[in-house]
């Protein structure tokens, strides 16, 4: 029998060594030298796949490129969803957020009568929005679910500051020790401590806004066709029961609601939701049911703004920070 | 054995690679120097863990998606960029270790990440002699090493005879060897 040329003796170490066999140990030292380097380039990528990844992160700069805003689109300290609380008496509403909160106030810009045009004020990591009602823009009260340190000396000093209550501190089932007040200007807190895993429950901010629509469910729904949010949690006492409590998350924030039920009854309520895209929000909660309240425009403030009533008659005012102005 | 370079300092950023870096941090249209610079090193380390083709793809490319989005949080302080490439790759695997230990399809637990390293650089270069090699025994190389086709269905592809490929194949590797150095193995 004829002698194989090396090639072809090569060539059948490779098809054992591609096909998964031990190396042969009669094999010679170079020969295995050779198998090493094949082994190595066994996991050499494929060209059209390195190709093909340039490409894609090749779009991914472009694409970045042209979106990427030159400011932040939601301005400084704000999350997506912030409470806009219009108020006959927003000094008053102030005041009574520093008393019992301890909230700071962090800007306030006066109207020549001395009323309040815009004024923001900081609780925790959240910030909540007022202005005194005028009659461009009519009160617009709210819910709002607030995590204090302390549930039973926060509600004393809400009652000491002319709260009404709506029920005392107690301990709830569901981990929070918790108590309800009506504050003088009508607005619900629900003043939660969380007691069993540190005060705040994962994902909630120290402030999440709280609305009582009625039908629940579909304004669930509007919710996430309007404004894309995504449903956390849902509870009902019983199956297709009303929503005794739910829990969606929109942006970087939650929002919370529940059917109307005995003193929670609806509020109509401003919600200020900051968004990379105000003219695509806007579209996109006409388009599922929310009425214009105002095109969008660039205010001076250095916001895109745009307006909008849901179903419940709640008002959203839709905003992308373009430009950072010094007030 | 071969003496091997201590390992910060054959990962360690050269001033070339350093301007590199800096360049895509402030446009990131220059990443695709990084993306040459470190591809194969990535690639090689990920391949070394994963053993399904795809997912290795799958693996790298979410790696240099991720470096190119986080590159601003890249900073010069202690670890070079390509030991925080191999965190992000490393980080990428065991989120999905679960799944692909499932599928069986991830090696056994390497011998360490740092010898992991430093075989995928080896890898990585042998990845970069290949390319280099004359054009008729690269072609041949990569179609029955990387895509382990048949010497029959090689020649057909390249209109060769079986002969004339497997000679090619072991040109190929010998080439091979005297550029890497060879001798060891």
């Amino acid at each position: 029998m004829a002698e194989r040329n090396p090639f072809e003796q090569f060539d059948i170490a490779v098809e054992a060594m591609l096909s998964g066999a031990e190396p042969n140990s009669s094999l010679d030292r170079s020969t295995r030298e050779l198998l090493r380097i094949a082994r190595q380039i066994r996991h050499m990528p494929r060209e059209a796949f390195r190709q093909r990844l340039m490409t894609d992160l090749k779009e991914q700069t472009m694409a970045s490129a042209t979106i990427t805003p030159t400011v932040n689109p939601i301005r400084e300290g704000f999350h997506t969803l912030t409470p806009y609380v219009i108020v006959n008496g927003a000094s008053q509403f102030l005041n009574f957020m520093k008393q019992v909160f301890g909230a700071e106030e962090r800007l306030r810009v006066p109207k020549p009568d001395g009323s309040i045009m815009h004024a923001e004020v900081s609780i925790g990591d959240s910030i909540i929005e007022m202005a005194d009602a005028s009659e461009q823009y009519p009160p617009r009260l709210a819910a709002i679910h607030v995590y204090v340190d302390d549930v039973d000396s926060a509600y004393q000093r809400a009652m000491a500051a002319g709260a009404a209550s709506l029920h005392p501190p107690m301990d709830q089932p569901y981990g929070d020790r918790d108590a309800s007040i009506t504050d003088p200007l009508g607005n619900q807190w629900y003043m939660g401590k969380h007691v069993t895993k540190g005060n705040v429950v994962e994902g909630m901010r120290t402030v999440t806004p709280y609305l009582h629509p009625v039908g629940a469910d579909k304004f669930i729904d509007f919710l996430k066709q309007a404004f894309g949010a995504v449903e956390i949690s849902v509870y009902r006492e019983w199956p297709e029961g009303p929503v005794v409590h739910a829990k969606l998350r929109i942006g970087d924030s939650m929002i919370e609601l529940s059917e109307p039920h005995g003193p929670y009854q609806p509020i109509v309520t401003g919600l200020h939701l900051y968004t990379e895209n105000t003219d695509a929000l806007f579209k996109q909660a006409v388009a599922a049911g929310a009425s214009p309240i105002f095109q969008p425009r660039d205010e001076p403030y250095g916001d895109r703004c745009a307006g909008v009533t849901d179903p419940a008659g709640n008002s959203w005012f839709i905003a992308t920070h373009i430009k950072d102005v010094t007030f | 054995m071969a003496e091997r370079r201590p390992l910060r300092q054959s990962l360690g950023d050269s001033a070339d690679d350093r301007l590199l870096i800096e360049a895509a941090q402030r446009d990131r249209s220059r990443f695709a120097d990084l993306y040459e610079l470190y591809f194969d090193r990535i690639y090689a380390y990920v391949s070394r863990r994963v053993v399904d083709r795809a997912d290795t793809e799958d693996l790298t490319s979410e790696v240099f998606h991720q470096a190119l989005a986080n590159l601003d949080r890249f900073e010069w302080r202690g670890a070079p960029f390509a030991a925080w490439l191999f965190r992000i790759a490393s980080n990428a695997i065991a989120d999905r270790s679960e799944r692909l230990a499932r599928e069986r399809k991830i090696e056994p637990p390497p011998e360490s990440e740092e010898a992991d390293q430093e075989e995928a650089q080896d890898q990585a270069r042998a990845f970069r002699m290949v390319r280099e090699l004359p054009d008729d025994q690269r072609r041949v190389v990569e179609m029955r090493f990387v895509e382990q086709k048949s010497i029959k269905e090689i020649a057909g592809a390249l209109g060769r005879t079986e002969g004339a490929v497997k000679q090619l194949q072991f040109r190929g590797l010998e080439n091979l060897r005297a550029r890497i150095g060879g001798g060891n193995g």
